[in-house]
């Protein structure tokens, strides 16, 4: 570069004089820069979740699909499988201070052979004089299990609706993948805790919904909730998980 | 800043803009320097006050007079923000940046004039708003790194937390305007001969600091703005309620705030490369090795942000990769850190008051840096986290070894600004004063953090009150050392003798001594003689 001419920039500039092109090319490219770094940190939310939801990073489990399940056929068979490990899992219900709901797990916790599918549930009251939206974070520990706690389905993945004083159970059907017993970091776990905490729901326009006719709200609420668990539980029938022992 | 165009059109180049238009309007760089000088030593007291507050209620077990806890948090968040944001970087970056970088390189001024005095004011602006939010709802309690779901708007609803955003916001926007203007100025804007790889440690330290804090600072802004939007306007970016995620915000605020040590720490290496060499009276030590082992620290400062968040449940591969990533950054450090050392072996060294402080930022910054390597263990740090150790460890490189290069660094050059040489007795008293100071309250916080002392708490038990005693008492001997240097400031800019041109003699090289102290209004506006470079292209 002429360095003479690169000299002048700054008395040119301070002159009122144009900045040279040159000058004007780093500014630029550095302004791209900062706008790199600008989109990077703009699409982090929706990076960040997906290499959660892939890595079972923080405990996010597992959501089977068809596939998934269609999959677990094979592993069941293999020498894994065969030599019928089980693991204990625990439940853990927490409600968030500013949501007035009694939640519990029904059963503290259960024996399951690894690959079955097993139905646990949970209870929740709502305690308050409000229909009020819930919505139930989750996650497991060990973190590392997590790539492995698979659920099929879950009071979790949708909001739940409670009037005053209702209770309603509320199952998730899940199995654990065998390919837990041929990880090193995970082979030895003995227990699983699966945990949720239900939190009053940003979004409380389902509650307004629920009330405006709340006679017909309730009753529909009710058989809604009714046919889900009568679902969950024949799922959960069809399934060879029902094997799976209490001991809660 | 019509008087200054004016002044440029005219070829009046001893015409100087006077009054309070000089600074508000100011587009020239020694004056902007002057100002984010200033800036630091205002913002330096207010921190210093409320470190002070801090130490004298952690004196003695029990509550001595902050009885209201918040306030007690505002103070600790408050004297984060202040020191990081408005002491530390305005005065090596704005302050020494602006006044050296153009000196050093033979330029007349930065490549945007105006942009750097809207640098300066947005700076001024964050301050101010960053004051303010002490005063309101309660203030900031949240600790620096503003963490939800204490920062929502659940445990913070006033609007603090508000106006910290928005402050750091327009300080990060300064700091933007002002890496984009460094950047600039030293690949455009050198004397000729000056290559890259012949322009002084000093101008390659503010090059890649002003790299980093393009690439940090706008993951910091997206991610204060995610935090606004979640406080204010119902988003749910970090609160699970809404299927958002706290540990989101730390990987967000982290992956800034790691490179910001750095960012902090860079200019630091540069001036003391500057101080070594010129009292040792040798060339530096390995000098392209101190420059890309600048540049790797900086590549390396982006990758290890998780060593931060060892305790939210990585597994045991993502936290292998973190303390080894972690621990590499020892390498390059290591470069400098013996690449100075050997500067200094067979120099005839001169024991001055900036080589003094170089010296003790060699000193204190091997002292962190080491518990650093501690803290870089995942496993140890499952204990440590949190605790005084943390403190001390952070204390020891930025509170004191960053802090002594600023000092170091305004000794070495005010007879430049203000053609005024400050008294030698005096800067040594200051200095081991300081000195004395600094470790006296910083290293029994080891002691403190490895039995087990939380950070952030304004009481504790009985069993740490030995430590936190003498702790306290180096606190007042450092707040003393304080007021002296502005004591020594005061004396010097009313009453100093005269400095020459080159008050250091046959060791201080760089083009900054070739002009007159004070360095003038304008300087370099014929190119200034670098034919030994030019002879050695």
């Amino acid at each position: 570069m002429s360095n003479e001419a690169a000299h002048r920039t700054a008395r040119a500039s301070r002159q009122g004089k144009s900045t040279p092109r040159r000058t004007k090319l780093t500014a630029y490219a550095l302004v791209g820069l900062i706008g790199g770094m600008g989109a990077l940190v703009a699409t982090a939310q929706p990076m960040y979740r997906a290499f959660c939801q892939v890595t079972g990073f923080g405990g996010t489990t597992q959501v089977a699909d068809e596939a998934k399940l269609a999959a677990l056929i094979i592993p069941v068979e293999d020498e894994a499988a065969k030599a019928a490990r089980y693991v204990t899992v625990r439940f853990d219900a927490n409600t968030n201070a500013k949501l007035p709901w009694h939640f519990r797990p029904v059963q503290r916790e259960l024996r399951v052979r690894i690959g079955e599918q097993v139905l646990a549930h949970f209870e929740a009251t709502n305690i308050s004089d409000k229909t009020i939206v819930g919505t139930a974070t989750f996650n497991v520990t060990p973190y590392k299990t997590a790539t492995y706690f698979n659920k099929i389905d879950c009071f979790c993945f949708t909001e739940q609706v409670l009037h005053p004083g209702q209770t309603a159970q509320m199952p998730v059907i899940f199995y654990v993948d065998p390919e837990m017993l041929k990880d090193i970091n995970t082979k030895n776990e003995t227990a699983i805790t699966l945990s949720y905490t239900f939190f009053a729901d940003t979004d409380q326009s389902a509650a307004k919904k629920a009330d405006w006719d709340q006679s017909a709200a309730k009753e529909a609420d009710r058989d809604q909730g009714e046919a889900r668990q009568a679902e969950a539980e024949r799922r959960a029938e069809n399934s060879p998980a029902n094997r799976a022992e209490i001991n809660g | 800043m019509s008087d200054t165009a004016h002044a440029g059109t005219d070829g009046g180049h001893d015409h100087s803009p006077t009054g309070w238009r000089r600074w508000a309007y100011s587009t020239n760089h020694k004056d902007i320097g002057t100002l984010y000088l200033a800036i630091a030593v205002i913002a330096a007291v207010v921190g210093g006050a409320m470190s002070a507050m801090i130490r004298l209620e952690l004196t003695q077990p029990g509550i001595q007079f902050i009885e209201d806890f918040q306030f007690y948090n505002m103070l600790v968040t408050a004297h984060g923000f202040v020191m990081v944001f408005f002491v530390v970087m305005p005065a090596l970056i704005g302050g020494f940046g602006n006044w050296f970088v153009p000196l050093m390189i033979g330029t007349p001024d930065m490549a945007f004039p105006r942009m750097n005095n809207v640098s300066f004011w947005l700076l001024a602006a964050a301050l101010v708003l960053l004051v303010a939010s002490t005063f309101i709802a309660g203030g900031v309690g949240t600790g620096w790194t503003v963490y939800p779901p204490l920062s929502n708007a659940d445990f913070h609803p006033g609007m603090a937390v508000d106006f910290g955003i928005l402050s750091l916001h327009l300080a990060g926007a300064s700091s933007i305007l002002g890496a984009i203007n460094l950047i600039t100025t030293i690949l455009n804007m050198r004397a000729p001969g000056m290559t890259l790889h012949r322009m002084p440690l000093f101008v390659w330290a503010m090059l890649i600091t002003a790299f980093l804090l393009l690439m940090a600072i706008p993951v910091l802004a997206g991610a204060l703005t995610m935090l606004l939007t979640d406080r204010n306007f119902g988003t749910a970016f970090f609160s699970p309620e809404g299927g958002g995620d706290p540990i989101f915000w730390q990987h967000l605020f982290w992956f800034f705030g790691h490179p910001e040590v750095y960012i902090m720490v860079i200019p630091a290496f540069g001036v003391i490369s500057h101080i070594i060499s010129t009292f040792s009276k040798k060339p530096i030590f390995g000098y392209l090795g101190m420059a890309y082992a600048m540049s790797a620290i900086g590549f390396v400062g982006f990758i290890v942000w998780a060593h931060h968040m060892y305790t939210v449940g990585f597994n045991v591969e993502t936290r292998s990769y973190f303390v080894i990533a972690t621990m590499v950054i020892a390498v390059p450090t290591g470069v400098k850190i013996f690449s100075w050392l050997a500067t200094m072996w067979g120099g005839s060294i001169d024991f001055k008051t900036p080589m003094l402080y170089a010296m003790g930022f060699i000193f204190l910054f091997v002292a962190g840096g080491v518990t650093g390597i501690t803290l870089a263990n995942a496993g140890v740090d499952q204990a440590f986290h949190d605790t005084y150790f943390v403190v001390a460890h952070f204390h020891y490189v930025l509170s004191v070894a960053t802090v002594f290069a600023i000092y170091g660094g305004i000794y070495y050059w005010l007879g430049k600004m203000s053609g005024r040489q400050y008294s030698e007795v005096q800067g040594r008293w200051q200095f081991w004063i300081t000195f004395i100071g600094v470790n006296v309250l910083f290293f029994p916080q080891h002691f403190l953090g490895m039995a087990g002392m939380p950070r952030r708490i304004p009481d504790y038990p009985d069993a740490y009150a030995g430590w936190n005693m003498v702790s306290s008492i180096g606190g007042l001997i450092t707040m003393l050392g304080a007021f002296m240097f502005l004591w020594i400031l005061y004396r010097t800019l009313t009453a100093g003798a005269p400095a020459e041109d080159n008050p250091w003699g046959e060791g201080a090289t760089t083009l900054e001594w070739t002009v007159p102290s004070p360095a003038p209004f304008h300087t370099h506006e014929v190119l200034p003689d670098t034919s030994d470079l030019q002879a050695a292209e």
